[in-house]
């Protein structure tokens, strides 16, 4: 009987906090070891790219995992090095990998007409 | 008397099932306008049989325009209109739904297409009454037995 | 309550014999098909991981829905697990299934008060030994409040905020959070299961249209249980707790507030606990002292028909601007909204229909029966109407909306993930083409039950037949008006 209460405080821990330890276990995880750099799309009016300046090396294959959080749909351009999603729908996510092989400071912008002020969704690329 | 009642009634739904026979092919154009979340005009009425040109312009973000029953689909963004072609065969009130998630109200985004005559809802308007003039000639005979 | 209450016991005044009452003049309404009569099934109710594991399980779905409904934020719902699991899974099932079939079965599952009934009970799953006294200050609910008025007012100002509820993540983390933090501190001071029975906005409307449901927990044999003195269903024992929804399982009749936790099949030691099929809406006739019908129940289901007609109106519609109040773009539109819904749930429709139920009396010739008497009986005759009114909207949310279930289920968090290989299903529409029959098969259905309890509550609440034939003429105009009113919402 004792061991009953004891399965069952189990799996109410597993149901709990198991669960919160796994959803963010494996972000995490999938975070470390698949992307570069994690990009957040949102209108202008809504906090824009974040962050709106990524940093990356020179020469060596950038995987840039983009989460629309928004309510419409956004698209990634980034023009100097031919990168184009076309569409990102809002609430999904959508990896894309390029190879900056020149430094300097470049342009990536949104490009579906996501609200009045879409002309303002803009960031910038560092390549060092 | 209850029968005639009912002949009468029946008779009123064979009417408008088989319909007055619709003018032929009448041609429609809509211009319809989204915005954040309606759609204007939000009421497009024509006969069965007409020949229907929607043209979707959008005034924010981008929008689409998604028939019930005819299961046909057209997106416009801004400055980029979308146009939809179609015989209005099936009757009925059909809702059309933006189909491109365009904000927090999207999934209520609505207009009605309404292909007349409105058969579906005749059809079921008309079996309501029968039902309801039945439930009542039976009350009214079983109190005669009763009584 | 302590277990002076069993004692009060009194004989139920023997109704005078009458005739079988069949629904739809074929099926008889006592007939009963008790499911304990497969081994299986009476193991499985008996087991004390029922309905715990069922408990568990939604347990770690609504972790799941938490996490996903705050990282969510306040952007579009469409995509959000939480808001599509509890708007468009949840409340389908529970308008399609669990109410109209399985009663309360949700109340079985629900893992809200999960957190109260382990502080009171200090154990989750076993009795605990002697002496087991309940932690908390377990005071009992007041009298005056043991009834639906707070639910309905509670479910009311919910839905004032379906606008952002139902699209907005945060919002429906913040309505979730409540509930489960309001349950638990409910129970930290009142016994048992007060909050589910009296305080729970979702509460209300499914005790109310469980007197329609196919299924019903009640005793076997009356005799057993009067033999029986030691009511073990109430008081508990040592293989179960006392009903945890302050029913007395030896003699209650009717499903409203029967949460069908299942300890009465643990703490019953003659087995004479049964879980019953029988015919659709046996509990809409129950009127007995201690379960008698009430003004509660009865705006409880104008409630309902009003919150379908404004939700029908502001989010089925076509029109923008009932979008825009609904949605609260300005603040005077979006009281206007309130004090439009509210005027409209609480009194136009009860205005309406006393109207009808006063024609009622009227065309029955009997001047003595109360017109409080007419109103609250036939009131009972829109608990099928609402039900189908309701089941006609669920078709308008799932057909459209469902594929986002296959997106959601793979992606929880919108973090990219596809868990199950669906995360890039398109939206897609199913069936939507069908959607105005669907509504009229579903209104006519419910509109035939509703007319056929009617002419059965007319008996009851006029003493002659003739009088209750003349009386239910203005009822049937009534229910046909009402259905006539919502085919033309739905599809004229």
């Amino acid at each position: 009987m004792k061991q009953r209460e004891t399965i069952a405080l189990g799996l109410m821990a597993l149901a709990t906090v198991g669960t919160l330890a796994a959803i963010f276990g494996y972000e995490r995880y999938r975070r470390a070891t698949q992307f570069d750099v994690v990009l957040i799309a949102r209108a202008p009016e809504y906090g824009n790219w974040d962050p709106r300046t990524i940093t990356v090396p020179r020469g060596q294959p950038v995987r840039l995992h983009i989460r629309n959080i928004d309510t419409v749909s956004h698209g990634f351009g980034l023009p100097a090095f031919d990168v184009a999603v076309r569409e990102i729908e809002a609430g999904t996510a959508t990896t894309t990998t390029f190879t900056p092989d020149r430094a300097g400071e470049f342009l990536f912008l949104c490009t579906v007409w996501c609200s009045e002020r879409h002309l303002e969704m803009t960031g910038k690329l560092v390549v060092q | 008397m209850n029968r005639a009642v009912l002949q009468v009634l029946l008779a009123g739904v064979a009417a408008v099932a088989l319909g007055a026979a619709p003018p032929a092919g009448e041609e429609h154009f809509f211009e319809v306008r989204a915005r954040k979340f309606e759609y204007e005009p939000h009421v497009l009425r024509v006969n069965r049989g007409d020949r229907v040109r929607i043209r979707l312009l959008s005034e924010d973000v981008a929008h689409g325009l998604y028939v019930d029953g005819y299961d046909l689909n057209v997106v416009a963004n801004p400055g980029e209109d979308g146009s939809l072609t179609f015989t209005a065969d099936r009757t009925g009130r059909f809702i059309f739904r933006c189909s491109v998630t365009c904000g927090e109200f999207h999934p209520y985004m609505i207009g009605h297409l309404k292909v007349e005559p409105n058969t579906p809802f005749f059809t079921y308007a008309a079996l309501l009454l029968v039902l309801g003039a039945g439930i009542l000639a039976i009350t009214a005979v079983r109190r005669r037995r009763e009584a | 309550m302590s277990e002076s209450s069993p004692t009060q016991e009194q004989a139920a005044a023997p109704e005078p014999a009458k005739e079988k009452e069949r629904l739809f003049g074929l099926l008889d309404l006592d007939a009963r098909f008790d499911l304990t009569r497969f081994r299986l099934i009476r193991a499985l109710l008996k087991s004390r991981w029922m309905p715990l594991a069922l408990i568990l399980f939604n347990t770690f779905m609504f972790m799941i829905i938490l996490v996903a409904t705050l990282l969510g934020g306040f952007s579009a719902g469409n995509y959000n697990f939480g808001i599509m699991l509890v708007w468009i899974l949840w409340w389908v099932l529970l308008m399609f299934v669990l109410v109209p079939v399985f009663a309360r079965a949700w109340c079985l599952m629900c893992p809200f008060p999960i957190f109260s009934d382990w502080f009171q009970r200090r154990r989750l799953i076993n009795i605990g030994e002697e002496p087991k006294k309940p932690w908390g200050l377990n005071r009992r609910w007041p009298k005056w409040l043991k009834n639906m008025w707070l639910m309905n007012v509670l479910f009311l100002v919910t839905t004032f905020f379906s606008g952002f509820l139902t699209v907005r993540p945060f919002a429906t983390f913040v309505l979730l959070g409540s509930v489960i933090l309001a349950a638990f501190i409910v129970g930290l001071v009142y016994e048992k299961r007060s909050f589910c029975l009296y305080l729970c906005p979702v509460s209300g409307f499914q005790g109310l249209y469980s007197q329609f449901a196919a299924a019903e927990i009640r005793r076997k044999d009356d005799a057993i249980c009067k033999a029986h003195k030691k009511k073990t269903c109430f008081i508990g024992n040592e293989q179960g707790h006392g009903c945890p929804w302050l029913l007395m399982p030896f003699k209650f009749e009717k499903n409203t507030y029967c949460g069908m936790c299942l300890e009465c099949f643990k703490t019953c030691p003659h087995d004479n606990m049964a879980f019953n099929l029988r015919p659709f809406g046996a509990d809409l006739l129950v009127d007995t002292k201690l379960e008698s019908k009430g003004l509660d129940e009865a705006w409880k289901a104008f409630i309902m028909l009003g919150i379908a007609v404004v939700f029908y109106l502001g989010f089925q519609g076509p029109w923008g601007f009932m979008k825009d109040m609904i949605r609260g773009t300005t603040l005077p539109g979006f009281l206007s909204y309130i004090a439009f819904h509210t005027v409209f749930c609480l009194a136009v429709i009860p205005g309406v229909f006393l109207a009808f139920c006063w024609l009622s009396k009227l065309a029955s010739g009997n001047r003595e029966v109360p017109l409080k008497k007419v109103f609250t009986g036939f009131a009972y005759t829109l608990i099928p109407l609402g039900l189908g009114v309701w089941v006609a909207f669920s078709f308008g949310i799932i057909l459209p909306n469902g594929s986002y279930l296959l997106h959601i289920a793979s992606d929880p968090f919108s973090w990219g993930w596809n868990l199950f290989g669906t995360a890039n299903f398109p939206w897609t529409p199913v069936l939507t083409g069908y959607l105005p029959h669907l509504q009229g098969i579903a209104m006519l259905l419910f509109y035939l039950f509703s007319v056929d309890y009617g002419t059965k509550l007319a008996r009851r609440i006029y003493p002659e037949p003739a009088q209750a034939k003349r009386g239910f003429v203005p009822i049937l105009a009534a229910l046909t008006a009402v259905t006539f009113l919502f085919l033309w919402l739905y599809m004229g």
